[in-house]
């Protein structure tokens, strides 16, 4: 539960079970790994996004910004939320066996 | 929340007439299952099966009206609650496991899911094993029939083939073949009147994603497709970046949840051990990180089972993905398994 927008996170999706579970860090190591990984994932996901038009990038180290071109923005917990809302916004299906987006990722368009 | 303190769920489950209520008969009264609460699933009026399981009567609580499926799982969250609320109370303090016996038309799928993403039983309990029973005088007739049954074989962990003692051996072995032809990354047993060793049932599966050449072997020799069904194993020879591979996984698993059946593996993603990836459709159990490998060789391997999609389509996308990341060197080895 998030003190401030009071956003009850009940579920961590799977691909942020990185660490294992109770595996001792020293505390500012952790956020910097925790902040360098968000920052990784939002630069990983915008080389997908950017054939949709598309760019997500880390708000604050808590939540996921998701907008469009336009300036049309969703605010995303985690992937199993980034998908949907992509989908939301560029307004049809997003499928990563498209032969098309095979094409443009393989010559780096 | 850490496993341990988390009850294991069995889900035991099978077509209708495969020796689901036999299995559990046997295996409940061998020792050391004493501490198991059994929940069992009623089709039909009369809780025949409940009175069956007598020795667990006590722990049985019966799941009223029908399949434990997507439209009656509130009754499976009320048992496993009501299980739950009696553990705490210490009336059933005892209990360190539990089985989930399905109906015979049920699909496993939203039992993995109800226990994965309900608020409080997620933290409570774990699905351990999808326990699965073949009938081996009707297992092929029900496999090219129903496809519930071939569903059933696809999210199961362990295969349990009963009554061998009925069938032809050459009927077995046939059958045996095909069920690894459609689900490659799982274990097969024989029971003969449910006389299986409960250690079989009660013990997580090895999570390796290849088999042997036995099971690839197998596939090439059943060659007919059942039901459209194929699988693939990827392989990948350096350690793989989590946060990439995520990213591809979820976003095919959003765009193809509902035809890829089954994602099982062992990912090296560069720590001390590695992840044991397990899915059944778009619900992915959460990774284990393990301690240390449990071979010498460290190699990337999962396993896909999907229906209506081609394999070389997940490649060629992987490969694309891969190589956008600039992860080029690491590019999957695909073996098509049938």
């Amino acid at each position: 539960m998030c003190v401030l927008c009071t956003g009850a996170i009940l579920q961590v999706h799977w691909t942020d079970r990185r660490t294992a579970e109770g595996a001792a860090v020293p505390g500012e190591d952790q956020l910097r790994f925790y902040r360098r990984g968000r920052l990784h994932r939002a630069g990983l996901a915008n080389k997908i996004l950017c054939h949709y038009g598309l760019k997500v990038e880390d708000w604050n180290g808590s939540k996921f910004v998701l907008s469009d071109r336009k300036g049309r923005q969703e605010i995303i917990e985690d992937l199993g939320g980034l998908w949907p809302a992509a989908e939301k916004l560029v307004g049809y299906k997003l499928n990563p066996l498209d032969s098309v987006l095979i094409g443009k990722l393989k010559h780096n368009v | 929340m850490s496993k341990q303190n988390k009850l294991p769920i069995t889900v035991v489950t099978g077509f209708l007439g495969s020796g689901k209520t036999t299995l559990l008969q046997q295996v409940l009264r061998q020792p050391g299952m004493q501490d198991t609460a059994v929940l069992v699933n009623e089709f039909g009026k009369v809780g025949l099966d409940h009175h069956l399981l007598q020795v667990m009567e006590e722990s049985t609580i019966l799941l009223g009206g029908g399949c434990v499926c997507c439209s009656t799982r509130d009754d499976l969250v009320e048992g496993l609650s009501q299980l739950l609320n009696r553990v705490e109370r210490g009336e059933r303090a005892s209990i360190r496991k539990v089985v989930i016996e399905t109906t015979g038309l049920a699909d496993p799928a939203p039992i993995v899911f109800t226990v994965l993403s309900h608020p409080v039983l997620q933290h409570h309990f774990y699905i351990e094993n999808v326990i699965v029973t073949v009938d081996a005088v009707n297992g092929l007739f029900h496999l090219h029939n129903q496809p519930e049954s071939v569903k059933q074989v696809l999210v199961a962990d362990k295969l349990i083939i009963t009554k061998t003692d009925l069938a032809k051996a050459n009927e077995v072995e046939q059958l045996v073949q095909e069920l690894q032809a459609i689900n490659p990354s799982s274990e097969v047993h024989t029971a003969v009147y449910g006389a299986a060793d409960a250690a079989i049932l009660f013990t997580p599966a090895a999570a390796s994603g290849r088999k042997s050449e036995r099971m690839v072997a197998a596939s090439m020799a059943s060659g007919a497709h059942t039901q459209d069904v194929s699988s693939v194993s990827i392989t990948f020879e350096k350690p793989l970046d989590w946060t990439a591979f995520g990213l591809w996984l979820s976003m095919l698993l959003h765009a193809k949840g509902e035809d890829i059946m089954r994602v099982k593996g062992l990912l090296d993603i560069g720590g001390p051990g590695p992840v044991v990836l397990n899915g059944v459709q778009h619900i992915i159990h959460p990774p284990d990180h393990l301690e240390e490998w449990p071979t010498e060789e460290r190699i990337s391997s999962l396993v896909f089972i999907m229906r209506r999609v081609d394999p070389q389509d997940i490649l060629a996308s992987l490969e694309a993905f891969q190589q956008t990341f600039d992860v080029e060197h690491n590019l999957p080895r695909m073996e098509v398994l049938l």
